[in-house]
């Protein structure tokens, strides 16, 4: 076990470590992310090591387990370096395949490459994916270089670097300017400059001050921060160990949620790792900076993401917010200055130290510096992480990475920012990936989901949808928040039922507007969101649904009808035999027909006709 | 030695005890905040949010909890702006719609100028004002009391669920409990429920003319306005 107690270690264990991995001939990468492991990745990567042992190949060829790439719909991937071969979908018959063909003779077979669903052709090296080249990859582009359980690993990509040329160059103050410099703005959603944070902490009284990692990621189809603490732990932990230099912090929590296993798994690893290597501990690198890391599991509550609930559920009481009239930098955890951040912005922060803030802030906008990594979801035909400089227009994330809509339908909105988030139309596409713009448009960049939503979609349903979740995770502390989310969510229910006023429609809008200044913490302020943009861009699906009783999109289930169009039916009595309701009758090869009043609109007749004869209107 | 700090409430200056809240400082000079969470003496959670006050800064105004907030050197505060107003009266209706059978609650409804109610009655027993909780807590130490769930399942109970002999009986809890006395009209019945009318007629003119003064209002003995818990 190596320890390194000062900067030149570092530098030698560095050149060790690279010096090993180019003797290395063939290293097959393989994404052992939560995605591709749902995928069953673990199997592929027991069989590939079999196999490779069965064949002798264990000297020359290296199996690297790495986190998320960010294209895990085509999981489990597999990348052959040097060569950038891509494979996808894998699975663990496969494996003998692989082995024998291309790793021993370099042969490309062909039922691996990924196909590009816009242009229909194969596609053979990763970097030519359109999916990949249409990005800007910084933060995602280390995960296929390292092993997440192994600091060793991040060591020869230059890991700890960072630290090292802080305690040796920086002081506390220069740390703060070169983040200010940056440009860096919190990547938890609000986007609050860093530094301006950093230097309030390091301002404010106290021998006593903690820094606090924000994993406790919620937001439904968002996970770019459990795939960097899963894939990278140890960007994460660096940025931590500068953030506490700069602040004078010698204590920081990763409060990290219980779902996420295995970020949870490794950040634990690496803690460990980092503490027998002398890297966190007492005077690291021979400096006389000291500082730990404790990993806090949380619940599960989606509302322990917003900072001061994070913090009451790390000092082991229910996790609530408190006002925060007193900023938490200057009373935060058990009342001490403390600094949280979300891991994404934590894991900028040794790139910006290493490279400058020059180069951090020569990507994006005027006002949002850097790259951002989204969570692409929905009806677009790639989905996976995708991160871009600050600045690319929402056309460019959903027609050249995404590759445009699913099922040849028409993208009508995206929602970004996941449940508190807002919707903007298509006719807003054009609008940058930067935190004031979103917000000047109604919605917010949030963590950093974004739900591609096509014509299919009903945003009154869409609105109900987010209602509904957040109505479960409102704590439930403040009047605003619980009540008027239940009540937001009855009148937008009524309003899908088909009972809707006109009246409630100004009621609606009244009470978003009072639940967005008066709830107690952020969760409430941005509760109303969905409604309120979906109010502003789509009002008139909403008349729709309350003055002609109409569901435009069609999927509101009281205002619908289900019919059998009789040029299209030809009578083969599926949907006859598969309505649980009898509400279809017809005689055999003759057009069938639906009982609008029996029919209980379950949509089981639409998946199992074949010949699109059921029209939902 | 008692340290004070200047602030301007609705224009006047006023001089307040350091470490008070705004909400205390503004009811001691007569500035009418509704509020229903609130008990002199006991923390604040800021749970009901009819309290709420503009606060001034940097030429920016933030809306915010006066409970919770408290005072500072040259703090500006307006508490009876249109929009606080609005938004006190749109709150003090969700809390009439969920709970009609308070007498307190139907108070501070007609205080902050509920006219009727557009959203369904309920007729829930508990507000989740959180005085029994804090009550127990603070002035019985006796803890038997807590919320327990989250969101729509929130509730206040016993924490093990059932009634433990750490609970000193000594009432407090009841006393102060907004629900416990009824309407004046009685016992409300589901379906029955409506924006009690009555009490109306204990707010004179002058009241409603000035939303922002405390005028001493009969209404204040009901919702317990902490300015006659203070006396």
């Amino acid at each position: 076990m190596p320890r390194i107690s000062q900067a030149r270690d570092l530098e030698t264990l560095q050149q060790h470590f690279v010096a090993k991995r180019e003797r290395v001939k063939t290293t097959i990468v393989v994404c052992g992310g939560t995605g591709c492991q749902a995928s069953r990745a673990g199997s592929v990567i027991d069989a590939v090591r079999a196999e490779l042992a069965r064949q002798g190949l264990m000297q020359d060829v290296v199996v690297r387990v790495t986190g998320c790439h960010g294209f895990c719909e085509q999981g489990p991937i597999m990348v052959f370096e040097p060569g950038n071969l891509f494979y996808c979908h894998v699975t663990p018959n496969d494996a003998q395949d692989i082995v024998s063909r291309t790793v021993k003779k370099g042969e490309v077979i062909d039922k691996f490459l990924y196909t590009d669903p816009v242009s229909g052709r194969k596609v053979t090296k990763e970097a030519e994916i359109p999916f990949y080249s249409a990005q800007g990859r910084q933060l995602l582009n280390f995960n296929k270089l390292v092993d997440a359980c192994s600091i060793d690993d991040y060591i020869a990509v230059g890991g700890y670097r960072a630290i090292a040329k802080t305690l040796k160059e920086f002081k506390p103050a220069a740390i703060i300017s070169e983040i200010k410099a940056s440009g860096l703005r919190g990547r938890g959603g609000a986007g609050f400059p860093t530094g301006r944070k950093w230097e309030e902490a390091y301002e404010a009284p106290g021998d006593e001050k903690y820094v606090i990692c924000n994993a406790d990621e919620g937001d439904p189809g968002a996970y770019m921060d459990r795939c960097l603490l899963e894939a990278n732990p140890h960007q994460v932990l660096e940025g931590m160990m500068i953030g506490a230099r700069a602040v004078g912090a010698r204590k920081g929590y990763i409060y990290v949620r219980r779902e996420y296993p295995l970020a949870v798994k490794h950040a634990r690893i690496a803690v460990q790792q980092a503490r027998e290597y002398g890297i966190l501990g007492e005077n690291i690198l021979g400096s006389n900076f000291s500082f730990d890391v404790e990993i806090a599991r949380g619940g599960g509550a989606f509302v322990c993401g917003e900072s001061t609930a994070l913090m009451t559920s790390i000092e082991g009481k229910v996790g609530e917010p408190r006002a925060k009239d007193v900023h938490t930098v200057k009373e935060g955890l058990w009342n001490r200055p403390t600094v949280l951040n979300n891991v994404e912005t934590w894991a900028n922060v040794p790139h910006i130290i290493l490279n400058g803030a020059k180069w951090f802030a020569s990507r994006g906008t005027e006002s949002s510096k850097g790259t951002k990594i989204l969570a692409l979801t929905g009806q677009v035909k790639n989905t996976g992480l995708v991160e871009v400089a600050m600045g690319t227009t929402l056309r460019t994330i959903v027609y050249d990475i995404g590759g445009g809509p699913k099922n040849g339908n028409r993208i009508k909105a995206v929602q970004t920012g996941g449940p508190s988030g807002g919707c903007l139309p298509e006719s807003l596409f054009n609008l940058p990936v930067d935190f004031d713009a979103l917000w000047e448009a109604g919605s917010m960049m949030g963590s950093g989901g974004l739900v591609v939503m096509d014509d299919k979609t009903c945003m009154v349903d869409v609105a109900r949808y987010f209602l509904n979740f957040l109505r479960d995770e409102s704590c439930g502390k403040c009047v605003p928040c619980r009540v008027g989310i239940d009540r937001m969510l009855e009148i937008v229910t009524d309003i899908a039922e088909g009972h809707g006023r006109p009246e409630q429609l100004d009621l609606l809008q009244e009470l978003a507007e009072t639940v967005a200044e008066s709830s107690l913490c952020g969760l409430g302020k941005s509760a109303p969101n969905p409604v309120l943009s979906t109010l502003k861009y789509f009002m008139e699906e909403y008349r729709a649904h309350v003055h002609e009783k109409r569901c435009p999109a069609a999927v509101c289930k009281a205002l619908v009808t289900y019919s059998i169009d009789g040029e299209k039916c030809t009578g083969c009595g599926v949907c006859l035999k598969a309505c649980p309701h009898d509400s279809i009758t017809g005689e055999k090869k003759k057009p069938h027909v639906i009982d609008t009043g029996l029919c209980q609109r379950c949509g089981i007749c639409i998946g199992d006709c074949k010949f699109d004869a059921i029209t939902v209107r | 030695m008692l340290q004070y700090v200047n602030v301007t409430i609705d224009g006047a200056p006023v001089r307040a005890e350091k470490g008070t809240s705004v909400l205390d400082t503004a009811i001691h000079v007569g500035v009418c905040i509704p509020h229903l969470c609130h008990i002199p003496g006991i923390h604040d959670m800021g749970a009901c949010r009819l309290c709420i006050v503009e606060e001034v800064k940097n030429g920016r105004s933030k809306v915010t909890a006066s409970c919770t907030l408290l005072v500072e050197e040259g703090m500006v505060i307006r508490s009876n702006t249109d929009k606080i107003l609005k938004m006190r009266k749109n709150i003090a209706e969700l809390l009439v719609a969920s709970a009609p059978n308070s007498k307190a609650i139907q108070d501070i409804a007609v205080r902050c100028g509920v006219k009727d109610v557009r959203y369904p009655f309920r007729n829930e027993n508990c507000v989740l004002c959180g005085r029994c909780v804090r009550i127990c807590k603070e002035r019985a130490k006796a803890n038997a009391l807590g919320f327990i769930g989250r969101g729509k399942d929130r509730h206040v109970d016993h924490p093990p669920g059932r009634l433990m002999d750490y609970c000193n009986n000594c009432n407090g809890c009841i006393m102060f409990c907004p629900m416990s006395v009824t309407p004046c009209g009685g016992l409300m019945k589901k379906g029955e429920e409506r924006l009690c009318g009555q009490c109306d007629s204990q707010l004179n003119a002058d009241a409603q003319k000035m939303p922002g003064v405390c005028v001493w209002c009969e209404l204040g003995k009901g919702f317990q306005c902490s300015r006659y818990l203070a006396i």
